[in-house]
Formats: structure tokens, C-alpha cells, sequence
């Protein structure tokens, strides 16, 4: 309980840090969200006015005061570029992005684990180089180019599934999940390759323990061998892999999110950030930080449900 | 080229709608209006605040099209028409308008539009707190009196000729219902054909049928306006048939889509217009004799054929190629390298003297390749060209409102109201000069075209404008560019699509063949 509570702690201090220097640099950035607003229209007066009005003039100290009471009384503020409520903003491209986020992640899971797993048994045989090479190929081609054969093939030549658009699964659920079944997959198969290779690896290093030849010298299958004593053991750093991958995917896909037009955090981020939107830009942040930190302490977590070994203190 | 031959070329080229009511080349049948139907539109940009008066972005204005309706609008001529008004009156001194309103307009809340309405939008507008835009277009207004509820009296404190047009755009002259300003952001309300239902933010506009608009109900039952800012995307989507019609169809792609005949393509023109600046308070730019002779290195033709893939017309004017401004006199310089290099020497900057940075914006990705283009002929007139690239944010503060630049490139709208376009582009204290361009001769025109009241008299000061700044080479005009939608063979009524700005896209009277 202990441990938990300080892991929180640490979580709302580097919260708050992140804000502050997020806040900070995004001041330093030349132009501003006025000049964004009257692009090529924007005069001297007219942007001096607008300054004024959207509180630009004030004390940075206040402008970051009226932001951070905002956020923690529950109002996040209006993005002043786009005029529309934050929270509920972010709570959309949120559904967006988790659900790109945990299907890629379960594509890529459901995939890299047997392969992993077959790889390290039939070490330096044509198992291990075919899925070696297979993984290499994946990891080595970036996740666009997938997303554009996927696109070619699915959409276009056998027009199965969507091209782009994302659809909120409260409206229609399968819709949702074939809006993100490209996308996820485009993400989950660079994501797979990379997670085999780490399966391989931690695999071959656990099958060359004392327990293992213990557990072979008492006479288990060879299967039971592999995946209850091997891949239970091999599972937690793969896990940790993931789950950094997740709180990584979750603000950093705008690639993908762009060539499916289906819009989540990333792409948030990145168009608060280009019109200097700071109370969406730090509102957004925010959030990602928060998804990272957060997955990181669920993974810990789960660690000790599969290795018992392991005593929080 | 003349003007008359370039309007002949451009409409047999392009077989707009904007020209003297020339049919469009459509290939499929258009047959007779069906009313129903929801329209799914890949729309190029991302609709920023919905607010009419505080929105300065295109794309948002192109889907309020269809959402609100202003005083009065313009035809496909430029000549000021009734909208909301159904007639006007200016006063023998230029300075009382006189609107009669339409009786029984209703706006999308129910409310029946009066002359309160009017006022309260055009007090809305010019009001500083409200950080309109188009606040200026309101400056000379001593007082906006409503004697009875469909009478509009709007009294100027001086003459300004370019008033009434002004207000023919939605960013002046939307009427929004009394009272409406603190939800126009987020939930637009309007007189238009369409209802504003929702926004999913970066995804999609739901637009449905206003039933009681005051000009007939549409006949699409609603539009959704997809936001895909990816110009492959967006014809990726039109090919599977998940759109029914995109706009802005990539450049480099449009030979690809005509040739394969399976979709409708519009195209018309302008979209809007490119010029190469040179910042008049750099050094050497000072000198008239090294701007004409940047003008000299530079093809207007091949510079068009590699950056744009040939999707416009050269122009050496910005004035809007149908309307009465513009000057069709003035012809582009051809390339001259050797002309070009022979100024050099005499202004002073022999070959190999002269380092010109060129700050291109990634906003405008065509902007880059015409950049890079230009390098090569500057590096044989003897100057040497380096490309900066900029995000728009940092153009924006970089050279539009520092004026921390050497050479650049931008667009604009096609202004089709020539003082909007002269008096802030060129005069010495205009609010869009960015080059610092200080012509007193400029100056005086601009000036004077402002009092002059009678329009012929008033596009020929103008075209001395236009006059003035080719020959000073205060810029360097290059293109008009072309506007494009690419549809699926049901959708119909393409040919109305079209706003005379060329930008906004209005759906009133498109419709879905079942």
C-alpha cells in the first residue's frame, strides 16, 4: 500500500512538472494563437484586440493559474483556436486513440507470442530464421507503408473494409471496430515483429536456466516445459515492452492517424501545437503523460499477478 | 495573353460555371432535382471556430456557406445583389444605405429575421470585444437606425465605396439572430438552407435540411462535411466510394481521375493566386532595377507546370479575371536571364555578389517545389538562392508580421473587391503590407479610389494600380489557381456548387440521383 501511494505521488509531482515546463516552452515558441486565428487577415490592431480578449496579455503565471484551476475543478476551458470545450475534445479523441491503441496492441500480442515463443524452440533452425526474417522486415518497414497495402488491398482492390474514418463504438459498435481494424493492424504489425524479437529473446535466455532442466529432468512434456514454466517467466519483460509501447502509441501515432483520417490524441496534439492552441497543447499533454505514467504502474502491477516471486515494498 | 483569349481558354479548359452561365463538362446526365439523401463530402481542411465573425479560415467559411446568409451577396459578375435584403438603396452622397429586408425569414431557432437582427450582427461585427475579422468593414459607421422591423438605415461618417460589397461576404455581412454571438462558436445558428446538428471535431460537420428556408428547402437531406486534410486520403475515399464527392483534387493526381472517366471532375477558376515577395526594406530590393530583375529569372509557365502541375493560368494582375478591375493590358515578363544579369551589373550586384534567402512556407507544400525550382535559374542569373523552410505558425510571425524576410511566396483568396485586395496589399500603411512597400504614387490611387463612387472610373484607378506596381516590380505575380471537386456520377446539381469567391461550396441546390 505503501509502495502504491508513493508511486502516486510521483506520478501527480512529474504531472506537474511536465505542465509547468510544457507551459514554458510552448511560450518560448515564436507566434501565437491570435496570429494563428487571423492568418493571413491579421493586423496590428485587429491582433492586439484579439490578444486582449483571449487573455494573452495576461501575467504567464495567471494565464497558467486559470489553467491548472480549471483542471482541477473539472473545466478544462474552450480551445481558443477551435472554440470547443475541452474535455469533452479530448474524451472523444481518447475513445479514438484507445481503440486503435488495444486492438494493435492485441493484434500484435496475439501474433508475437506463439511466434516468439516457436522461434526461441527451434533456435538456428529454418523456424527461427524464417520468423527472424519475418520480424526484420517488420520492424524495418515503417508502419505507413503497411497501412498504404492494407488500404490497396482491403479498400480499394477488395473493398471489404473502410478506407478511413473513425466511428464512435457508443454509436455503432462493429462499425467502430472495422473503422480501426486497418489502422490497428497497420500499427500492430511493426508492433508484432517487435515484440517477437523480444519474445525470442527472453525466451532463449529462460530455456537455458537450471529450473528448466529440473522441470525436463521430472519427466513434463516438453510442452508443458515451454509454455508454463518457459513463457511464464518470459512474459513479464515482454509485458514491460508493451506496455511502454502503449503509453508511446497512444500520443505518437499521428502517421497513422492522418493516412486513415481517423483522428485520436496524436493528431490532437499535433494540430494544438501547430496553432499554438497552449490551453489545448497543455490539456493534451497532460493527458498523454497521464496514459503513460498510468500503464506503466498497470504494468507493474500485473507483474506481480504473474510472478509471485515479486513482493511490492 | 488578353484577356479575352485567356477567359476563352480558361472556360473551354475548365468549362467552369462561373462564366457567363457556360455548362459545365460533366460527363453523367443531369437529370431532374430528386430531393433526399444524406451527401458525404471529403472536405480538404479542418474546420476551425465555428463563430462567422471570428473565423478568418477558408475552410470554416466554405461549410458556413451553407449555414448562414448575408445582407446582400454578389452574382457571378461581382454586381451586388439582394440575399436577406430584398433591396437596397445607397443615398446620393455615398453615405446612408437603405435596406429593405425580406418579410417572413426564418433563422434555423425559428425566430423570424428584423431588422434588430441586422443590427445586432453588424454591432456584433464591430464591436473590438467581439474580435471580428472583418471588424474594419464597419469603421466608418456613424450609426445603424432600424425604423421599422424590415428597415435597415446605416449611416457612414465618410465615403466608402467598398461598403455594400464588403457585406456580400458571410465574414461582414452574415445576420445571425439577436442575441445568438455566445453559441455561434460552438453551435452556428443562421438563415442558410442548412442546419448546423453537430461537429465530432477533426472527424466531421453534420449539416441537415433547413425546410423553412426562405429561398425553398434543399434537396439533400443533410450533408456531412468529413474533414481529410490528406489529399491522397481524400481521393482514396472518393475511389472506394466511401464519399460522395471530394474537393480539391490533388494536383499532380487530376490527370490520373480525368483520365479514368469513372467520376465526375469540376474544376473552375480562381481558386486563389500566388506572388513572389521581395521585402522592399532589404537593401538591395530597394533598388526597382534588381527587383525587375528577379522578375526576369523567373518562368511564370514552366514554374507553373512543375509546381502545380499545370492546374491554373499565369496572370500578371491579382484582380479577379472577370471583374472590371482588372487590367488586361498588362502582360508578364518572359525570362530573361542575360536582361536579367545585365540590371544586376548595373545596380551594383555582379554575379556571385548577391546570397537571397527564401523563406517557403510547408502549409503550401507547392510553395517548397516552386522554391526549389527557382534556385536553379537564380544560380545562373549569378545569385545564389538558399530555401528556408517554414511552419505556418513561423511564417506567420516570420515574415507576415515581423517582416523578418529576404524573398517569399504567398496566396490569397481571389479578393474580388479590388479595395480590400489594393488599399491592404499595397498601400504604405495597408494592414496586409508585409513587404514595406512605400510608393506614394500608390499611396495617392488607393486614395483615391476609396471616394471615387462610380465603378468604371473606380476599376480604372485601379488598373493604374495594377499598372504602377508591374512596372516598379513591387511583386511578382505569377498564377491564378485552379479550384476542383471530384464526385461520384449520382451526385447532380454540381454545376450550382460553387460560391462567385470560389472558395465556399454551397449545397442548396445539389442533390443525390437514388
Amino acid at each position: 500500500m505503501a509502495y502504491i501511494l508513493n508511486r502516486l505521488l510521483s506520478v501527480l509531482l512529474t504531472l506537474f512538472l511536465i505542465s509547468v515546463i510544457t507551459f514554458a516552452v510552448t511560450n518560448i515558441l515564436p507566434g501565437d494563437v491570435a496570429m494563428m486565428i487571423m492568418g493571413t487577415q491579421s493586423n496590428p490592431e485587429a491582433l492586439a484586440g484579439l490578444r486582449e480578449t483571449l487573455g494573452l496579455n495576461d501575467p504567464l503565471v495567471v494565464q497558467y493559474g486559470r489553467w491548472i484551476g480549471g483542471l482541477l475543478t473539472g473545466d478544462w476551458g474552450q480551445s481558443l483556436v477551435f472554440k470547443e470545450a475541452i474535455g469533452p475534445l479530448i474524451a472523444q479523441k481518447v475513445v479514438a486513440s484507445s481503440l486503435i491503441v488495444v486492438m494493435s496492441m492485441a493484434v500484435a500480442l496475439i501474433a508475437a507470442i506463439p511466434l516468439g515463443v516457436w522461434a526461441a524452440v527451434h533456435r538456428d533452425r529454418w523456424q527461427d530464421s524464417t520468423s527472424s526474417t519475418a520480424a526484420l522486415v517488420g520492424v524495418s518497414l515503417p508502419d505507413f507503408f503497411w497501412g498504404i497495402m492494407l488500404i490497396l488491398l482491403f479498400a480499394r482492390a477488395l473493398g471489404w473494409l473502410p478506407s478511413s474514418g473513425f466511428v464512435h463504438p457508443g454509436d455503432d459498435f462493429l462499425g467502430a471496430i472495422r473503422h480501426a481494424f486497418l489502422p490497428s493492424l497497420a500499427l500492430g504489425l511493426g508492433l508484432m515483429a517487435h515484440l517477437t524479437r523480444m519474445t525470442r529473446a527472453t525466451m532463449i535466455g529462460i530455456m537455458g536456466q537450471e529450473f528448466i532442466r529440473v522441470a525436463r529432468a521430472k519427466g513434463l512434456s516438453e510442452r508443458e516445459v515451454v509454455w508454463s514454466y518457459g513463457l511464464r517467466n518470459a512474459v513479464g519483460p515482454v509485458l514491460t515492452v508493451a506496455g511502454l509501447q502503449i503509453g508511446y502509441l497512444f500520443g505518437s501515432i499521428i502517421v497513422i492517424e492522418s493516412l486513415f483520417n481517423f483522428t485520436g490524441m496524436g493528431w490532437l496534439t499535433y494540430q494544438a501545437l501547430l496553432n499554438r492552441d497552449i490551453p489545448l497543447i497543455q490539456s493534451t499533454v497532460f493527458v498523454i503523460a497521464a496514459v503513460v505514467m498510468l500503464t506503466n504502474f498497470l504494468v507493474d502491477l500485473l507483474y506481480v499477478v504473474i510472478d509471485p516471486r515479486i513482493r511490492l515494498s | 495573353m488578353k484577356r479575352r483569349d485567356f477567359l476563352s481558354n480558361t472556360t473551354a479548359l475548365f468549362g467552369a460555371t462561373m462564366f457567363s452561365g457556360a455548362a459545365p463538362m460533366i460527363a453523367s446526365a443531369q437529370t431532374t432535382p430528386v430531393t433526399g439523401g444524406t451527401l458525404i463530402w471529403g472536405h480538404s481542411e479542418t474546420t476551425q471556430n465555428l463563430d462567422m465573425h471570428q473565423t478568418g479560415t477558408a475552410s470554416t467559411g466554405r461549410v458556413l456557406q451553407n449555414v448562414h446568409n448575408s445582407i446582400v451577396t454578389v452574382d457571378k459578375d461581382f454586381n451586388v445583389i439582394p440575399m436577406l435584403a430584398e433591396s437596397f438603396d445607397t443615398s446620393d452622397d455615398g453615405l446612408v444605405y437603405t435596406f429593405k429586408l425580406r418579410a417572413g425569414v426564418k433563422f434555423h431557432n425559428g425566430a423570424e429575421m428584423t431588422s434588430e437582427d441586422v443590427k445586432y450582427s453588424f454591432e456584433r461585427c464591430a464591436n473590438p470585444d467581439t474580435g471580428a475579422v472583418n471588424f474594419e468593414v464597419f469603421n466608418a459607421v456613424e450609426s445603424i437606425e432600424t425604423p421599422d422591423p424590415l428597415t435597415v438605415v446605416v449611416t457612414l461618417n465618410a465615403v466608402n465605396a467598398p461598403f455594400l460589397s464588403r457585406l456580400a461576404e458571410n465574414g461582414a455581412g452574415v445576420i445571425m439572430p439577436k442575441g445568438s454571438g455566445d453559441v455561434q462558436g460552438e453551435t452556428p445558428i443562421g438563415a442558410g438552407p442548412f442546419k448546423f446538428v453537430r461537429r465530432e471535431f477533426g472527424n466531421e460537420v453534420e449539416l441537415e435540411r433547413f425546410d423553412d428556408y426562405w429561398d425553398g428547402p434543399a434537396y439533400l437531406d443533410k450533408v456531412i462535411a468529413r474533414e481529410i486534410p490528406e489529399p491522397t486520403v481524400r481521393l482514396t475515399g472518393l475511389r472506394t466510394g466511401e464519399l460522395h464527392m471530394i474537393n480539391d483534387i490533388p494536383a499532380d493526381r487530376m490527370a490520373e481521375i480525368e483520365d479514368a472517366g469513372e467520376m465526375q471532375v469540376v474544376k473552375w477558376f480562381p481558386l486563389n493566386w500566388d506572388f513572389v515577395n521581395l521585402n522592399h526594406t532589404f537593401e538591395p530590393f530597394q533598388d526597382a532595377r534588381v527587383r525587375k530583375a528577379f522578375d526576369l529569372i523567373i518562368d511564370k509557365e514552366v514554374l507553373l507546370d512543375g509546381a502545380l502541375w499545370g492546374q491554373g493560368a499565369t496572370t500578371a494582375s491579382p484582380s479577379y479575371p472577370t471583374s472590371e478591375s482588372y487590367n488586361s493590358d498588362l502582360s508578364q515578363r518572359a525570362q530573361d536571364i542575360d536582361a536579367a544579369r545585365a540590371l544586376l551589373d548595373e545596380a551594383g550586384y555582379p554575379a556571385g555578389s548577391l546570397d537571397i534567402v527564401f523563406k517557403a512556407t510547408t502549409n503550401y507544400p507547392y510553395h517548397i517545389e516552386s522554391a526549389q525550382i527557382l534556385v536553379e535559374w537564380f544560380r545562373m542569373a549569378g545569385v545564389n538562392l538558399s530555401i528556408e523552410q517554414l511552419t505556418w505558425a513561423d511564417w506567420l510571425s516570420q515574415c507576415w508580421v515581423d517582416k523578418d524576410y529576404q524573398m517569399t511566396m504567398m496566396n490569397f483568396f481571389t479578393l474580388w473587391e479590388p479595395d480590400f485586395l489594393y488599399y491592404s496589399l499595397f498601400n504604405s500603411t495597408g494592414a496586409f503590407n508585409y513587404r514595406g512597400i512605400n510608393d506614394p504614387e500608390i499611396d495617392k490611387l488607393t486614395e483615391e479610389a476609396r471616394i471615387t463612387v462610380d465603378p468604371a472610373a473606380r476599376a480604372d484607378v485601379y488598373k493604374a494600380v495594377q499598372q504602377r506596381v508591374f512596372d516598379e516590380t513591387h511583386d511578382i505575380f505569377l498564377w491564378f489557381r485552379n479550384g476542383s471537386i471530384g464526385a461520384q456520377p449520382d451526385v447532380g446539381g454540381l454545376d450550382s456548387i460553387v460560391h462567385p469567391n470560389g472558395s465556399n461550396l454551397n449545397f442548396h441546390k445539389v442533390w443525390l440521383n437514388a
